[in-house]
């Protein structure tokens, strides 16, 4: 399967998995679970960053639209679309991941870099949208323990998708 | 000039970075511009149908308790009708009607104007969240059927919440199950205690999706636990007594404090609602029309 197409079946099944399932399951009110973002995370590295930003406005925007959000999905992931290459760069060994199609997977990263990339962008991305969907600082305990519950939730269902979709390529 | 553009195409990232944050935080803000976004939401033809969809599959799960609370609903209403009392005296039946009443000589004098004040609609929800700092429901009804913005919302057993925004076919609810501090601004509803009358204002703090905060109570009132709350009728949005909530605990905030701080069990169960009553005021705009030539008067 090509990548494009791969990532185009990813993105529609992320999307439905996040509206029919994700939002439709109330663990606790403070924990909210996304998994949609692993879109943006899952990108080939040579992606350019313009297309990258542009993805995730897409992504972002597709999910607003279902979820009465208008916007705050989407500045969350062209915020971490715009900050993947430094965080990647970071990552990245001396002359970068081997292969000029290779995506982020545990194969290509190893599991220690890929753990860390992986929950260094959910965090970000929960960091983003929780602090513009409560829109206050007043109540931080009640904005932090939302963050954090949500990371710990969300890197749980990353888990089971790496451990589901696990390839050797 | 050269180097203005070495600049712009070396950090082209960046600006194309804050040029969509931009463009994300416009729509974020827009929000209370309901024209522009409303197809922004899920009140548009797309993923309203496929909620739609959604719903026709996962109302079967919700049958025997939707049945339930609309049996007792109908218990309630069937309490109140005129044949379930009995009455001694024959001439003291009361008729209502939604008609200027006349006499019926010639001088035609006016007897009395008992006009429809409160027309409900009801809907069926398609759609609705609990778990978010602001909640959203959406029905299957919209501007087709008379639904506008800043209708009252009422389930079979309280107070749900207020239309937002309205399409077509569906409208956007805003659940009574948004996080507020419970200051004038911000979402709040006013309410009365049922009992005694004492009137307080009602938020959700973004907790516990079955429970709200009632505050600004007067020290004086005598609370019970298990008694019920009830809006108070002041807004044009809520017909009065309709149940909110019933006392669960509360507290004085401070020792020097006025008022109390009463905890909430919400009457209406968001976790399972599937059908509402979008309440019209028909002579909202009058009261409004003369609250504001009042104002205008003063200033």
């Amino acid at each position: 399967m090509s990548i494009l197409l791969r990532n185009i079946i990813r993105f529609i099944l992320l999307i439905l998995f996040q509206v029919m399932v994700l939002d439709r399951i109330l663990v606790h009110q403070m924990v909210n679970p996304y998994l949609y973002m692993l879109f943006v995370l899952l990108l080939p590295f040579n992606i350019p960053r313009p297309a990258l930003q542009f993805l995730g406005l897409l992504l972002g925007l597709t999910l607003d639209m279902f979820s009465d959000s208008m916007g705050i999905h989407a500045a969350a992931c062209v915020f971490i679309a715009y900050l993947r290459p430094f965080v990647l760069n970071i990552l990245s060994p001396q002359g970068g991941f081997e292969g000029p199609q290779r995506t982020p997977s545990v194969t290509t990263m190893g599991i220690s870099q890929f753990a860390i990339y992986v929950t260094v962008m959910v965090l970000l991305h929960h960091i983003a949208y929780f602090c513009l969907s409560v829109f206050s600082f007043a109540d931080p305990l009640y904005l932090l323990t939302k963050i954090l519950l949500s990371t710990t939730a969300s890197l749980l269902l990353i888990l089971i998708y790496e451990l589901l979709f696990f390839s050797r390529k | 000039m050269r180097n203005l553009i070495i600049f712009l195409r070396r950090y082209f990232n960046f600006f194309l970075f804050l040029l969509l944050e931009v463009i994300c935080l416009v729509f974020v803000f827009r929000t209370n511009n309901f024209q522009r976004t409303v197809y922004l939401n899920s009140a548009n033809g797309v993923s309203g149908k496929l909620y739609t969809r959604y719903n026709d599959i996962q109302y079967y799960f919700h049958l025997k308790s939707t049945n339930d609370s609309l049996v007792s609903e109908n218990l309630a209403l069937l309490q109140q009708l005129p044949t379930s009392f009995e009455k001694k005296d024959t001439a003291s039946q009361v008729k209502f009607d939604t008609l200027r009443k006349f006499t019926n000589d010639t001088a035609r004098k006016l007897l009395g104007t008992e006009v429809r004040k409160f027309l409900y609609r009801s809907a069926k929800v398609v759609n609705n969240s609990v778990n978010k700092p602001v909640n959203f429901i959406t029905i299957n009804r919209g501007s087709k059927d008379g639904i506008r913005p800043n209708m009252g919302v009422i389930g079979p057993n309280g107070v749900v919440g207020v239309v937002r925004t309205a399409s077509e076919n569906y409208a956007v609810i805003i659940s009574l199950l948004t996080k507020s501090n419970g200051s004038t601004s911000s979402f709040s509803f006013s309410s009365r205690l049922k009992n005694s009358g004492e009137i307080g204002t009602v938020y959700w703090d973004g907790y516990d999706g079955g429970y709200v905060t009632m505050k600004d109570v007067p020290r004086s009132a005598k609370l019970h636990k298990g008694d019920t709350v009830v809006t108070s009728g002041f807004s044009a949005v809520f017909p009065e007594n309709m149940n909110i909530g019933y006392i669960d605990t509360f507290y004085i905030g401070e020792k020097a404090s006025t008022s109390v701080t009463i905890r909430l069990k919400l009457a209406t169960n968001f976790y399972n609602l599937q059908y509402v009553y979008v309440i019209e005021n028909l002579l909202r705009d009058e009261q409004e029309r003369l609250e504001d030539s009042t104002r205008k008067m003063l200033k």
